[in-house]
């Protein structure tokens, strides 16, 4: 439940005391965080070498990788060939908290929740991980020049997908409680001290100030219409042009989600895949209706701009700015879009 | 850098308006700072668009091969070797490419003043002779050029392009004094135990995004042996021995034939160090056949071919 | 919530060589579950996941008829891994099945109106089911004139040549079987597909078009249809596309925001005019 009222809905806990907190939750609960290494920081399981980073822009993974991991065991199997035992793979046990999402990753769940809970067949895996997590997001004070979360529906103080929030107010951090579930959280932890005023008064002048620095502005708001009169559009002869073709995009995106399915030995597998990759759609005969790179990003801006907004009302793009900052050569989904909303089409 | 810039822009107008040239393909501003774009002009207003700086750092060589048009294309040194190799391995016709060489003194490595910054984000950045000025949010610094180059240019031999149709500006000294393979003799140092270690905890971090292998202009195969599936050479998952085995024949596959223009590295979201591998094949055409690769059209690459006089002491 | 991705287990009862270059054969599987087999209810067009243990798992056509009730057959081409693996596969083999899948053909719309079938190549495989499926007994007369052209590059590719033989003796339907060029021992058509549509001319009076197969014959059957006057809501085609989860999920088979897996593959003319051509 989101955005109900709560009683004593704001905590705030001192920096010092926040490792007590995380080494309290992994007693009972699986924690992830971004750890940094070398600079990079990711997404890792805490322990006792795995030591949280709170100071961290954002990850360079997304972490629709911790809900649908890049390799993935669908089931295992036993055969000699005139009999088969399919084993399932463990139920999910026990319960996950992921620490200091940022409220574009955040929000990429909820988009992720409405394409894997759709249609008739509901993909098992991803739910259940998803149903026993607790996501306790980490505002953001400074957005980096590559974000654009408020183009694309979101902010940087947003709370869609997340149960608790965690906002860094100097030296301490305001915790805001969204949903039942982050309240029952805030339960095991009846130390933490109440908000005073001059704390969410802080927390709502840094928000607005968050919202100010976004400066990377797109505007969509005639993009997913126009696209409907595109596909045939000269546009892509141009766009296309320098991109590699590589799946950096994808796979760094945290709304995409394609997959391929394979059997290994012993195993059926299931493992990222991209619509940049040539053999993605490539059929058995030889055809393949997306023969070039052209009609491949034509199909990427489309799936995400158009196609995704019929099928489940959203754009499925965040503003993270990953694939901004790692396309290794520079092909930017902001100027795509702005080509778009600029150009004249019948 | 102005100059070869107006230089370079004065070449690409006079091909194309001498329809010597259907297309420039060369280098644009990029939307981020210390970052340009590979740019394709076929209408002479559009030439202004075309930039020179230590930020041209594509390798646009990639885009030479598959085209039907006459190009003219902005080549580095590495860049020109590359079209040199392809040419050689006949993978476009020779007459339809006007190889555009441009003098370079080395390109900056991102990667390398993020590891300065930390998590500062550099919002502006200007190059000045041999300095890299970036500001951001409450900071401002200078640093020296020299050490924010790529690894591959710190000890480029080939600043200018050996093989090329124009050249713009200056030649500029070589660097004839760096050792090239330094890195290559750290590695062999170790023991093979330390560097199989190493290797495994550099590639674990491989998400088999592929970009390494689609930005590298000799990746060029139509079906590339990832993508075969009868037979299937090793497993798609990100499972370590598997992406160990990609890594491991990509380096046979461009032995022989790799420049180190180092855009494999700067390419990799992972922050992977792709080089050292492929170096080391390098470093072994040199030294048992005395090759580089892409210095001369004319001489045949020696993994393409058999001489008697070959060294085969491993024959026992 | 049930799991998607798991598969029934069926055993390959028996193998039938179906072409002479040996690279076509329908395979027939019960189900080693018998209530399995009973909730595998499907309608003539879907199509099932046939998982090859090992190998990996491939969208194959429905060939049987639902009136078969105690098995169901698919006819598989040998072109790629798991086809191939299947047809190295005996009988007894276990393989896995995950279905039924795919919108199936419209028979709602087919009652009461005459049937125009036109299928190429191997492709023919769930018109075989459908043709089937209205030929029975308990089903024709809810179903007027039945027309079915259907043509193969040479008579060794005819498939299913031992029902072609069945249905050319009955008296209510009217069968069409043709091959492109003039063999010797070929008594019957010659021609391809569209032009054999253009002799045979159905009426597209109360008519429903069923069409199936590769995109060259697809392309010039189309002008004939539209000739004939047939409605672009009275044509059906069925799709196919690469894919690989069969339900919606792993974004490969989409044709704009629909999915060949899900939303097809049967489409009816009149909507994939209005989709994008990327197929």
């Amino acid at each position: 439940m989101n955005g109900g009222w709560f009683p004593m809905k704001w905590k705030v806990i001192e920096k010092s005391k926040l490792p007590i907190l995380i080494e309290e939750l992994t007693k009972e609960y699986e924690v992830f965080a971004p750890v940094k290494e070398k600079n990079v920081a990711s997404f890792e399981r805490v322990s006792p070498e795995n030591q949280p980073s709170l100071d961290f822009r954002n990850t360079k993974k997304p972490l629709k990788e911790v809900f649908s991991p890049q390799t993935e065991t669908v089931f295992t199997y036993r055969t000699d060939k005139k009999d088969v035992e399919i084993v399932e793979p463990p139920a999910v046990k026990g319960k996950m908290v992921l620490l200091d999402v940022r409220p574009c990753d955040a929000r990429s769940f909820v988009l992720l929740d409405k394409f894997f809970s759709s249609g008739e067949h509901k993909d098992v895996y991803y739910l259940e991980r998803r149903k026993n997590t607790t996501i306790v997001g980490l505002a953001c004070n400074s957005p980096l020049s590559t974000c654009f979360c408020t183009s694309m529906g979101g902010s940087p103080f947003g709370k869609e997908g997340v149960d608790l929030l965690l906002q860094d107010i100097n030296n301490k951090y305001l915790i805001e409680t969204v949903t039942e579930r982050g309240e029952e959280l805030l339960k095991k932890f009846p130390w933490l001290k109440d908000a005073e005023k001059a704390d969410t008064e802080r927390a709502k002048k840094l928000s607005e100030e968050a919202e100010n620095a976004v400066k990377s502005k797109v505007s969509v708001k005639d993009v997913v219409e126009k696209l409907d009169r595109m596909f045939n559009d000269p546009l892509w002869d141009q766009i296309y042009q320098k991109c590699l073709g590589c799946g950096v995009c994808t796979f760094l995106c945290p709304t995409c989600y394609c997959f391929d399915i394979l059997d290994e030995e012993g195993k059926r597998v299931r493992i990222w895949d991209s619509c940049q990759f040539p053999c993605f759609t490539l059929e058995g005969s030889g055809h393949n209706p997306r023969p070039s790179g052209k009609e491949r990003m034509r199909q990427r801006v489309m799936h995400k701009f158009n196609y995704v907004v019929k099928n489940y009302g959203e754009i499925f793009c965040v503003g993270c700015g990953r694939c901004v900052q790692e396309c290794p050569v520079n092909l930017d989904i902001r100027e795509i879009i702005r080509a778009i909303s600029a150009r004249q089409v019948e | 850098m102005e100059n070869i810039e107006n230089s370079i822009r004065e070449v690409a107008e006079k091909l194309l308006s001498e329809k010597k040239v259907d297309l420039i393909i060369g280098y644009e501003q990029g939307t981020l700072p210390l970052r340009t774009t590979p740019c394709f002009v076929d209408k002479v207003e559009d030439i202004k668009k075309l930039v020179w700086n230590a930020s041209c750092d594509a390798n646009l060589s990639k885009y030479v091969l598959g085209r039907k048009e006459k190009i003219g294309v902005i080549a580095k040194g590495c860049d020109a070797r590359l079209i040199a190799v392809c040419a050689i391995e006949k993978q476009f016709p020779r007459e339809n490419v006007v190889i555009i060489g441009v003098p370079c003194l080395g390109v900056i490595d991102r990667k390398k003043i993020e590891a300065k910054l930390g998590d500062k984000e550099v919002l502006e950045a200007t190059v000045e002779d041999e300095q890299i000025k970036v500001k951001g949010e409450g900071f401002e610094l200078v640093l020296p050029k020299k050490d924010f180059l790529c690894d591959s240019c710190l000890t480029c031999k080939h600043r200018n392009p050996p093989i090329c149709d124009v050249f713009v500006g200056e030649k500029v000294p070589e660097n004839t004094e760096a050792d090239e393979f330094a890195e290559v003799s750290d590695l062999e140092a170790k023991s093979a135990e330390e560097r199989w270690q190493h290797f495994k905890e550099e590639l674990s971090k491989c998400i088999r995004c592929y970009a390494c292998r689609n930005v590298c202009p000799l990746c060029y195969c139509k079906m590339c042996f990832v993508d075969q599936t009868m037979p299937a050479w090793f497993g798609k998952t990100n499972d370590l021995s598997d992406t160990i085995i990609y890594h491991v024949v990509r380096a046979f596959h461009v032995a022989g034939r790799c420049v180190d223009c180092g855009a494999c590295s700067r390419a990799c979201p992972m922050d992977l160090n792709l080089r050292e591998l492929i170096k080391k094949t390098e470093k072994i055409m040199k030294e048992r056949y005395g090759y580089e690769a892409g210095v001369s059209l004319e001489e045949v690459p020696p993994l393409g071919e058999f001489k008697m006089e070959d060294p085969e002491e491993f024959i026992k | 919530m049930s799991n998607p991705y798991i598969p029934n287990l069926a055993v390959i009862r028996k193998i039938t060589r179906e072409n002479e270059a040996n690279d076509i054969k329908t395979f027939e599987l019960v189900s080693k579950n018998p209530e399995a087999m009973k909730n595998f209810r499907y309608r003539c067009g879907q199509f099932a996941e046939i998982s090859v243990f090992g190998a990996g798992e491939c969208p194959i056509g429905i060939a049987s008829s639902p009136m078969d009730e105690d098995y169901i057959q698919f006819t598989v081409k040998k072109v790629g891994v798991v086809t191939t693996a299947l047809h190295n596969s005996e009988e007894g083999t276990v393989l896995g099945v995950r279905g039924p899948y795919g919108n199936g053909f419209p028979m709602e719309r087919m009652e009461g109106r005459n049937v125009v079938i036109v299928g190429g190549g191997f492709a023919f495989t769930t018109l075989r089911s459908l043709t089937k499926f209205i030929l029975h007994e308990a089903n024709r007369d809810r179903f007027k004139d039945l027309t079915v052209i259907y043509g193969a590059r040479d008579p060794g590719e005819l498939v299913y040549k031992y029902d072609l033989e069945a249905w050319g003796k009955k008296d209510d339907i009217n069968l069409n079987v043709t091959i492109d060029r003039a063999f010797p021992g070929w008594t019957g058509l010659v021609g391809l597909v569209p032009a054999i549509l253009k002799e045979v001319a159905p009426s597209s009076d109360n008519a429903i078009a069923i069409i199936c197969g590769p995109p060259i014959m697809i392309r010039f059957t189309m002008p004939v249809i539209n000739e004939l006057g047939f409605h672009p809501e009275n044509v059906f085609l069925s799709l196919e596309m690469k894919m690989k989860c069969g339900i919606g999920k792993c974004g490969r088979c989409n044709i704009g925001n629909k999915f060949v897996c899900k939303d097809g593959p049967v489409f009816a003319y009149k909507e994939l005019e209005m989709m994008p051509k990327e197929y």
